[in-house]
């Protein structure tokens, strides 16, 4: 389980999710079994920054970490938490046994630089996931406009 | 402190989320921004009980003229937001919102009405040149406006909004703050009496700007 308290959410998240599980699964310690879902970046203003959203499901019984993202659109990708109006950039994200890893619009966020070209809606990015145990992932990231909203798709 | 109860909840719900996870319920991060603006009140426009005085600020704008933000906006509906251009989430998304929802729900009377006034928090990097083309991009009627940052902090924390410069951590990691509401300034008195969070969908604005414009309750 997860048992590092860098941040409080990390901590709390950590121990509702021990005490959720010690019921019934505690003894699942099947590998981290992981999946993307929800990608999309907002078209962008200009080619030298873009912001990207996903969400990587973990159904595994182990945990993972999100360590390195980069794409062949960007010279640049680094990851970035928002937590109470503070941006920070970060090395890794951790995926919890079961859990999940959310990247969107005023939270954790995907940022590119150096972009190629400006992308604009109705292209894809190719983007490449490198975790700490898993294998690496390769998604294809959908360019919406530059309003996008998940939850209302304009 | 509002903004720390909205962290606050959403922490709470996340927390929640991953222990419902456990017990194979669907956790979905709808739910999440459901709940942080229902503890906002109704949605992500908040009225003020106290309006904000306009800030009185006199920077440089994206001409490389002198902007004095009173002066320039007195009698008309107006939009305040601090950001930078070297932003890739909050800032475009909002300012892309307002462009769009100002297209899409106002006469062009109103639109011609309307100032939009982007102020940055990055001074640095935004010279009036870099801060013309990003607004260019977005529409080229807002106004950006740059200069000293301490005057832009002292403007921006006289409506309550925080803003600090970028600073990199001991690690090398850059870190940032920014308040994220654009603040709504009535034609009627020049008072900052809307209050609207980065949750706020370009649908949101599309309901919203027809009242604002003519200094109405959203």
């Amino acid at each position: 389980m997860n048992r590092r308290p860098l941040v409080l959410a990390t901590a709390l998240a950590g121990a509702l999710a021990l005490a959720g599980c010690s019921g019934s699964g505690s003894s699942d310690t099947s590998k981290a079994e992981l999946s993307v879902s929800g990608t999309y970046m907002p078209q962008p203003v200009s080619a030298d920054m873009a912001a990207g959203f996903l969400t990587i499901t973990n159904k595994g019984g182990t945990k993972d970490e999100l360590t390195k993202v980069s794409s062949t659109a960007a010279g640049q990708v680094t990851m970035h938490s928002t937590t109470d109006g503070e941006m920070r950039e970060q090395s890794s994200f951790a995926i919890p046994a079961h859990g999940r890893l959310v990247f969107r619009s005023g939270g954790n966020h995907l940022m590119f630089e150096q972009l190629r070209q400006r992308p604009k809606q109705g292209q894809t990015v190719t983007l490449k996931l490198t975790f700490a145990k898993s294998g690496p992932l390769t998604v294809e990231m959908p360019v919406k406009s530059a309003t996008y909203h998940p939850t209302t798709g304009n | 402190m509002r903004k720390k109860t909205f962290a606050a909840a959403a922490l709470l719900a996340a927390a929640t989320l991953t222990l419902s996870a456990c017990g194979g319920q669907k956790a979905d991060s709808s739910t999440v921004s459901a709940v942080s603006q229902e503890s906002g009140g109704s949605g992500p426009a908040t009225v003020l009980d106290q309006p904000w005085a306009k800030p009185g600020l006199v920077l440089t704008d994206t001409h490389g003229k002198k902007y004095d933000l009173r002066k320039e906006t007195q009698g008309h509906p107006t939009l305040l937001y601090f950001g930078y251009t070297h932003c890739p989430d909050i800032c475009p998304t909002t300012m892309s919102n307002i462009a769009v929802a100002a297209q899409k729900s106002l006469t062009p009377a109103q639109r011609a009405d309307l100032r939009v006034v982007f102020v940055t928090t990055d001074p640095g990097r935004d010279t009036p040149a870099a801060l013309g083309s990003w607004l260019k991009g977005i529409d080229p009627r807002f106004i950006g406006l740059t200069g000293d940052f301490k005057s832009v902090q002292a403007a921006a924390r006289s409506v309550g909004i925080s803003v600090e410069p970028t600073t990199k951590d001991k690690n090398g990691k850059l870190v940032s703050v920014h308040g994220t509401q654009v603040l709504a300034f009535s034609p009627k008195n020049n008072g900052g009496y809307v209050l609207i969070s980065d949750s706020a969908t370009v649908d949101d604005y599309i309901k919203d700007l027809p009242k604002i414009v003519q200094g109405a309750k959203p």
